[in-house]
Parts: structure tokens; C-alpha cells; sequence
């Protein structure tokens, strides 16, 4: 493959270079702006320079109760992304045998990604209502972001498993250990840089969730729906403050899971 | 389903006619490929006559590959020049070059039928649908898969989707068919099958056909001509019959293999009526005579014999004397590995622990008394023994 | 033992199946029993009646907004291939050490671990009427007084979703085109074909697959929206997604599910119809 570049690659390559632009342009601006002085305004240009805005998202008078909001949306992100994990691995482990019925539960979990989210969070409100059982973010919410994360997580473990040398666990099984010691000693540590990935997905994908969530969090929101909420009362940087340490705090958990990922692999291979 | 039968239950004798096809010789001019500091093949300078069968052969990592993809026009060369017929090509298109290629693993469109594949060549050159019509038909025919022309490539065996390969590259009329291990995704009873075809094929046609390869037995059965390449270098550029009586260099005797290298110092050259006989002296063995040329006293060389030209006798301390006619050198019996027809006896030299060969018909190894374990001499001829300056 | 071994996928699989019938299965069912419920004006009732139904289809409000929220899947739609494509055969095709092929897609990638509505909002500083975009048109003398229809209009929720929904395009795109192998387009160059002809006839079928999985999740994410209609275009438009959380919002339970139902209903036909036209099995 070591023909002289095309014009094309340096078009393709532009064209690239503006879409790196367009995805984290906006993020920069708004990084930009929550750093202005007290005097600061929603657009630019900047107007002095100060952490007075970042200090402001946790005073509660002026935004809302945004502490709380992401003591909430933590809680449920890590217990989102336990479940998941758990779950997906166990079906994940179903799905390596053909058994009757695999297709039909297939196409059900995918079908979970087809459904508009916005008519599983209208229709897990209804059941809920109609049980009288009081939406709660770690009731009600917690089973809208599930049916968000376990297709995905599932359909990470089925690429997993399928590229996964059974001989190992018949090696493991040859040489006397049972289902059991097989699962925690062999299998388990051999995908477990996979589960990393899964984790943070969970994670993630349950902490940023809106639209699941909008219809069924209860009485106590999530930080995307206060923040949504502050969208229309809050006309001051202290928005951009909240977006640029939410979007700090993802940036962290990437690199965290990033980090892991390297952690447990590089000691697989040794 | 052979290609042979096929062709004559059409009744085309000279098919070379029909099809349009020509052959072309290749040649390279000093060419060099780098791909930043690593030198992939370096000053290179071969022809490959109009009509031959020609296979480079070599280790991988050798520069084969890249050498034939250079002349497909898939890479370019660094420097140097590639001429196909009498023109130069360095700076046209793969299509515009009058080869065809057959990839590793064939690169069947997998979305396409096999009419399709066959047909795609033709199709992009913008020939007539009619032609194109005739000409797919006419090479399905050839290769005796016209039953199967609606197929996808993954409804094909092996065998037929290598079948469908070579009328895919033969389609188009090239005058050299570039040919990267064709043969290597295929089982062993399926690629000795597909080998006399292939060699039927480029005889019936006469067309230049080069074929990378690193297997021995495939480039003996197949060429008119071996390169036998290493480290981006030309070893060796001769007729099977020669590489195999008279290696080129040590990497050619070692990579042939059955073949028991000596290395040591030019200590005389006597120059003689056919080549000339020079003495070696290796080290914990002592002297010992082989033929060629080009030897230089004083500089370390090698000398080779073949596992099948040498014999064994019984140990006796009057014999083991070196002359110009006979080396000897006493080893040990260490391995008897039957493989057929011949039996493959391991030995190790009793000095200086070197492990040797010797390859005897099974029927006279069962005649002799000799045994594992047994100290012997080793014996062979002078004439037969190969020099290697290198 | 046998027993066990035939019985264990099922225990395995139990768990995340049972998620899926109490949290999908059954509220989805719920939703169709209630669009045939009653609204008394301030909760709802059972019967079994269509006046939900007719009430949205004889509206051209309702109709209206249907409309709109298809001019959007369709318009986000065409804009997200057109910018996926090009990206993904950079990412496959001239990017060609898989190390940078990696740091690059998860450039793309990292933005989408993050917040909708944070990204959504960072879009003010430049669309609004003092905005970044603004500023620029009239240094540039484009226009003389700042354009008000950058924020809260329609291209700034089509902006905002393209942004939003771009990489889930793009990954499968990205799929597909990883799998196929380089030399088939050595092989097509071998046999004559222009670089115009190679995407036509080689990579664009083999990416189909990829582009037909990408286009149902954008049906479906685009179909389903309601926070970007909001808040990009200010309340000044709506889709089928808004006008469910509005109705619920007036406690109108059987309308919403109504609504609901429809909107599944063409999502469905939407999904059914790209899986009709393009086998994606070999993909998953």
C-alpha cells in the first residue's frame, strides 16, 4: 500500500479536519466562556477572566440544586453500569450455544434499540402509574436506562465470546477445575479489559441519558434533566460552568477507563 | 473437472489463438523499493523471457512479494525501471500494464457472481456488452464452471474459486499473468491437483506466467526459471535442474535443504579442465575438496554436498584419510526416519558435534546392517561437492 | 448433567430477558391498551374507544407536526450519510496504520460519551444573535444586522441533531468498510476500474450494510426527539416526540399513547423496510 498519496486523501483529509472542527468547536467555546469574569455574558467575546462562574454551579440559589442532581445521576450510573455488566455477560455466555428461542430473545433485546426512547419512558410511566408505584430516579429511571444499556452491552459481549478460544476452558475443565473455578479463574480475567469497555459504556450512556429518562425520573431529577431545566431560567455563564465540569467529568471517566483498559491488558500479555 | 479434458472435449486445439492471448517478457532494471530506511529489494536486475514460467522463490520477508507487486504496478518502484515487453512501465496504472494479477486469496468479489467476476475486467474497459458476453462465456467454459456462473464466490470450493481467479485475470488478455501464492489457501491433495493445472494452463497458452512462492517443491515443479531471492537480493536466477545440482550460495543450499554444509577457509585452488578443485579447511574436521570457481585463498567459504549424493561404510581408521578424489569424516548414527521411498538417516559429525544428512532408498537401507548409535564414515566425492564463494 | 447443559443458556439469558419483558414488553402493551382509554378532562378511564385515533388523524395540527418530524428524519438523515460516508473511507481507506485508524475514530467517538443537552448547548455561543456566526457574517459585510434564525429555528435543530447523531452513522459505515478486504481493490484496479468506478462497484455495495444500520439508528433516534426540537428551536417547532411530552405534560395519558402508538407504528415500517431492502446479518 505504499502508492503515492491522491489528491483525494488531502481532500478526504480536510474534509476530516473540518469534522474534528464541528464536533468540538461549540465544546471549546463554551470551555472558554464559563472561565469569564463576574461581568460575563452568554456569547463572546470574553469578558475578563476568573473561576467565578465555575464556583457559582454550587451555589444552590443561582442554578438549582446541581449537587445533588449529580450525587443522583452517579448513584444511578454506577448502579446501571453493575447491572449491565452483570447481565450481559451472563447472556452474553447464554448466546455462545444455539438454543431454542436464542433468535426470538436476539431480536428482542435489539428491538430495544429500534423503540423511540421516548415510548419506553412514556410506557414504563403508564405501568408505573397504573400500579400506583411512585416514579423514582432509582425505580423507574433505573429500568428506562436499562433497556438503553443492555442491547449495547450485549451486543459488545456476543463480539466478544464469539472471538473467545474455547480451549481455554477446556484446558481449564482437562485439567480438573469445575464450571465455577473455570468461570472466576479463566474466563472472567480474560475478558475482563471487554468488561472495562462495557462499564464505561453503562456508565455513560446512563449519566448523559435524557430522553428515557424525561417522562418517569419522579419527584428528584438527574443532572440532564436539571440542566435541561436550567436552560430556560439560567442566563448566565453559570450554564456553560456546569456543561464545561459535567463534560471535565467525562472527559475524567474516559481516561480512567482508558487507563484500565491499558492496566489489564499489558498485564494479560505480560 | 479438469482443465485438460475440458478444453479438448471443446475441441480447441490451439486455444492460444482463440482467446487473443500473447505473451510478453518482463524485465527489471536496477530496481529498489524503500519504504522509509527499510530496504524491501535492492538493486534488482532480472529478465524473464517471452512464454516462461518463472517463480521467485524465497523466505517470507524476502522482497517477493513486493517485487511482484511492482511489476503489477500496486507499488511503485524507488528506482529503477520495469519493463514489460519492450515498454516502460514505471509510471502507467496496474490496468494499463497488460498483466493481470491472481491474488493470495484470490479477492473474489464477494457481492458479485462469478459471471460478474469474470466479467468485471471488461466491464470497466468499456467493451461491448456482446463481446463481453462471448468472451466471459468462453472462459467459463474453459475452466469448466459454466453450471456455476449465478454463484456467489462463497458458494465455491477452494478449488473452484481458484478456478475462477485465474479466468478472472485471463479475461482480460494480459501478457503476463502475476501469480501471488495461488496455491497456498488450498489443502495439500487439492494444491498438487491445481499445480499441474496451472502449468497445463500457462503451456497451452504460452503466456509469461510469474508466480511468487516460497515453497520448494512448488517452484521445481512449475518453473522454467527460479529466482531465489533474500534480504531484498537476487541469490540465484537459474533453471530448477541447476538450483537443485548446483546451489548458488549457502542461503540457496540451505533453504533448498537436504543439503549437508561445510563452512571453513580457502586454503588451494588447483584450476582444472571442467572447474576448479578447491581445498576448505574446516575447522575440527580438517580438509576437504569441492569444485566450483571464483575461490579466493585465504577467504572464508563453504562447501555443499546433497544428502542423497553421499554413502556411508563401515568405521576403519585407514580409510578416513582425505584425498583429492574422496572426503571422509566419521559420524554418528543419531535418527532413521522412514518417510516412503526414502529414508532420511540424521547423523552427527564425530569431531565437531555438526548435525548431518543422509537421504538412502528405503529398500537399501533394509539390505545394509547399519544401526543408531554406530560410529561410521562418511564419504563422498569431490566432483559432487558444490563450492559456495558466499 | 445433560439436563443442566440444556437448561443453562436459559438461566443465563434470564435475567437481562426478564428486564426486557417487564421495562419494554409490557409498558409498550400498556402504551397500546391506554391510546384505546377515555380522557375525562383530568385523568383517564378504560373503554375501548378509536376517538383517540381519529382525533389525531382528522387534526392537521397533529398531521402538521408528523410531517415536520419526517422533514427532519429525512433531512438529518441525508446530511449524517453525507458527511459518514467520506469520514468512514478516510478513517478505512487512507488512514492506513491501525493505530492512527484507532486514535482517529475515537477522536470522532469521545464527543458522543458526552452530554446530549451540554452539546446542544454549547451551539448558543455561536448561533445566537450576538453568536460567533453572526459576528463573522457582518465583519464580513454578508449582512449589515445579525440574523436572527441561527438559534431557535429549524437548521439550528437539524444543526444540533446532525451533531448529536453523526457517530452513529458513522461507526457502522466505519464497520463495514474495515472488512473489506484491500485486496479486492487491488484487484478491481487490476482489472481497469477508475477510482470512481472502485467506490461504485466495489466499496459502495460492500458498505451498504453499514449505511443501512446507521440509517436505522438515526430513524429511530430522530423520530423519538423532543429536547432538541425544544430547545433548539426555542418552542418554535414541533415533532411527534414534543407533542407527547406536552400532551403528559396535561395529563392527557390516552392522547400521548395514541400518539405513541402511530409513531412506532412508522418506525417500525421504516426499520422493517431498510432491513427488507439490505441483509445486515453478516454484520452483527
Amino acid at each position: 500500500m505504499s502508492k503515492k498519496r491522491p489528491l483525494s486523501f488531502y481532500l478526504l483529509a480536510a474534509f476530516f479536519g473540518l469534522f474534528v472542527l464541528f464536533l468540538y468547536g461549540p465544546f471549546s467555546a463554551i470551555f472558554l466562556l464559563s472561565l469569564q469574569g463576574p461581568e460575563g455574558q452568554l456569547t463572546f467575546p470574553m469578558r475578563g477572566f476568573s473561576f467565578y462562574w465555575l464556583g457559582e454551579v454550587f451555589q444552590q440559589q443561582r442554578v438549582g440544586d446541581f449537587v445533588s442532581a449529580f450525587q443522583r445521576s452517579f448513584l444511578l450510573g454506577l448502579l446501571v453500569m453493575a447491572i449491565t455488566v452483570a447481565l450481559s455477560v451472563l447472556a452474553g455466555m447464554a448466546f455462545r450455544s444455539k438454543f431454542w428461542g436464542s433468535n426470538l430473545i436476539f431480536y428482542l433485546t435489539i428491538s430495544s434499540l429500534i423503540v423511540p426512547s421516548i415510548l419506553v419512558s412514556l410506557g414504563i410511566g403508564i405501568v408505573f402509574s397504573l400500579l400506583g408505584i411512585d416514579n423514582q430516579w432509582y425505580s423507574s429511571a433505573l429500568a428506562g436506562h436499562l433497556t438503553w444499556t443492555l442491547p449495547f452491552a450485549f451486543l459488545i459481549m456476543v463480539g466478544v465470546f464469539n472471538r473467545f478460544n474455547p480451549s481455554y476452558e477446556e484446558a481449564s475443565r482437562d485439567l480438573g477445575a469445575n464450571d465455577s473455578q473455570t468461570f472466576w479463574q479463566i474466563l472472567l480475567p480474560l475478558i475482563a479489559p471487554s468488561l472495562i469497555g462495557v462499564g464505561l459504556f453503562g456508565f455513560t450512556l446512563s449519566y448523559d441519558e435524557f430522553t428515557r429518562t424525561s417522562l418517569i425520573s419522579g419527584e428528584n431529577n438527574t443532572l440532564p434533566l436539571e440542566i435541561f431545566g436550567m436552560t430556560t431560567n439560567v442566563t448566565t455563564p453559570a450554564l456553560y460552568a456546569l456543561g464545561t465540569l459535567t463534560t471535565a467529568f467525562s472527559f475524567l471517566l474516559i481516561g480512567v477507563a482508558v487507563a484500565a483498559f491499558q492496566l489489564l491488558s499489558h498485564r494479560q500479555e505480560g | 473437472m479438469n482443465i485438460g479434458t475440458k478444453i479438448n472435449s471443446v475441441g480447441k486445439t490451439n486455444a492460444v489463438c482463440d482467446l487473443g492471448l500473447t505473451a510478453q517478457g518482463v524485465s527489471l532494471r536496477s530496481v529498489s523499493k524503500k519504504y522509509g530506511s527499510f530496504v524491501a529489494v535492492e538493486n534488482l536486475n532480472l529478465d524473464i523471457p517471452a512464454g516462461d514460467y518463472c517463480c521467485l522463490l524465497g523466505p517470507s520477508g524476502c522482497g517477493k512479494t513486493t517485487t511482484l507487486r511492482m511489476i503489477a504496478g500496486h507499488e511503485d518502484v524507488t528506482s529503477g525501471d520495469v519493463l514489460i515487453g519492450d515498454r516502460h512501465v514505471n509510471n502507467l496504472p496496474p490496468a494499463k500494464r497488460d498483466t493481470a494479477m491472481m491474488f493470495q486469496n484470490y479477492a473474489l468479489f464477494p457481492h458479485k457472481t462469478v459471471w460478474q467476476n469474470v466479467d468485471f475486467g471488461l466491464k470497466m474497459r468499456k467493451i461491448p456488452q456482446s463481446d463481453r458476453r462471448t468472451r466471459v462465456g468462453e472462459m467459463l467454459e474453459l475452466i469448466g464452471l459454466s453450471h456455476l456462473a449465478e454463484r456467489k464466490p462463497v458458494q465455491l470450493s477452494g478449488g473452484q474459486q481458484q478456478r475462477v481467479a485465474l479466468a478472472r485475470a485471463l479475461v482480460t488478455r494480459p501478457k503476463v499473468l502475476l501469480l501471488d501464492e495461488p496455491l497456498s489457501a488450498l489443502d495439500e491433495t487439492l494444491r498438487l491437483r491445481m499445480r499441474g493445472e496451472l502449468r497445463k494452463i500457462q503451456k497451452q497458452f504460452g503466456m509469461t506466467f510469474i508466480q511468487v512462492t516460497h515453497g520448494v517443491d512448488e517452484a521445481f515443479a512449475l518453473s522454467d526459471q527460479i529466482v531465489v531471492m533474500n534480504h531484498g537480493h537476487i541469490e540465484q536466477v537459474a533453471t530448477p535442474a541447476e538450483v537443485f545440482r548446483t546451489p548458488a550460495s549457502q542461503f540457496v543450499a540451505k533453504f533448498m535443504g537436504d543439503q549437508n554444509i561445510f563452512t571453513g577457509k580457502v586454503i588451494n585452488c588447483i584450476a582444472d579442465t571442467n572447474s576448479d578443485l578447491i581445498e576448505l579447511d574446516v575447522k575440527g574436521i580438517g580438509s576437504l575438496f569441492c569444485r566450483g570457481y571464483g575461490a579466493v585463498i585465504g577467504n572464508e567459504a563453504a562447501c555443499s554436498i546433497r544428502a542423497d549424493l553421499v554413502e556411508l561404510e563401515p568405521y576403519s581408521a585407514a580409510t578416513s584419510i582425505p584425498s583429492t578424489k574422496q572426503n571422509h569424516i566419521s559420524v554418528r548414527i543419531t535418527a532413521v526416519e522412514l518417510t516412503g521411498y526414502v529414508t532420511r538417516v540424521s547423523l552427527m559429525a564425530e569431531k565437531t558435534g555438526q548435525e548431518l544428512l543422509y537421504k538412502v532408498r528405503t529398500d537399501d537401507w533394509h539390505n545394509s546392517s547399519l544401526q543408531e548409535g554406530q560410529l561410521i564414515i562418511l564419504r563422498w566425492s569431490a566432483d559432487d561437492c558444490i563450492f559456495l564463494a558466499h | 448433567m445433560k439436563n443442566w447443559k440444556n437448561i443453562q443458556p436459559y438461566l443465563l439469558v434470564a435475567p437481562q430477558t426478564l428486564v426486557f419483558f417487564l421495562f419494554l414488553v409490557i409498558p409498550i402493551a400498556a402504551i397500546l391498551m391506554v391510546s384505546f382509554w377515555e380522557f375525562t378532562g383530568y385523568s383517564m378511564s378504560p373503554a375501548f374507544t378509536w376517538d383517540n385515533y381519529a382525533a389525531i388523524f382528522s387534526s392537521p395540527v397533529y398531521l402538521a407536526t408528523y410531517i415536520n418530524t419526517f422533514k427532519f428524519v429525512a433531512i438529518v438523515w441525508l446530511i449524517t450519510l453525507a458527511i459518514a460516508y467520506p469520514i468512514a473511507y478516510f478513517l478505512a481507506f487512507h488512514v492506513t496504520s491501525l493505530r492512527w485508524q484507532i486514535v482517529l475514530f475515537l477522536i470522532c467517538t469521545i464527543p458522543f460519551l458526552t452530554s446530549n443537552i451540554i452539546r446542544m448547548i454549547s451551539w448558543i455561543p455561536f448561533l445566537g444573535r450576538e453568536g460567533v456566526l453572526n459576528q463573522t457574517l457582518m465583519a464580513l459585510g454578508v449582512t449589515n444586522q445579525p440574523i436572527e434564525m441561527f438559534l431557535f429555528s429549524d437548521f439550528a435543530v437539524v444543526l444540533a441533531m446532525v451533531h448529536l447523531y453523526s457517530l452513529f452513522m458513522i461507526a457502522p459505515i466505519f464497520n463495514s468498510m474495515m472488512r473489506i478486504d484491500r485486496a479486492l481493490v487491488a484487484a478491481a484496479e487490476d482489472a481497469g476500474a477508475s477510482g470512481w468506478q472502485i467506490q461504485k462497484e466495489i466499496i459502495l455495495p460492500l458498505a451498504v450494510p453499514g449505511i443501512a444500520i446507521g440509517s436505522i439508528f438515526i430513524v429511530t433516534l430522530v423520530m423519538g426527539e423532543f429536547a432538541t426540537v425544544r430547545l433548539m428551536s426555542g418552542g418554535q417547532s414541533s415533532s411527534v416526540g414534543y407533542l407527547i411530552r406536552t400532551q403528559i405534560g396535561s395529563l392527557q395519558y390516552p392522547m400521548a399513547a395514541a400518539n405513541a402508538v402511530i409513531l412506532l407504528l412508522v418506525t417500525l415500517l421504516l426499520v422493517f423496510g431498510i432491513l427488507r431492502a439490505v441483509d445486515i446479518r453478516k454484520e452483527l
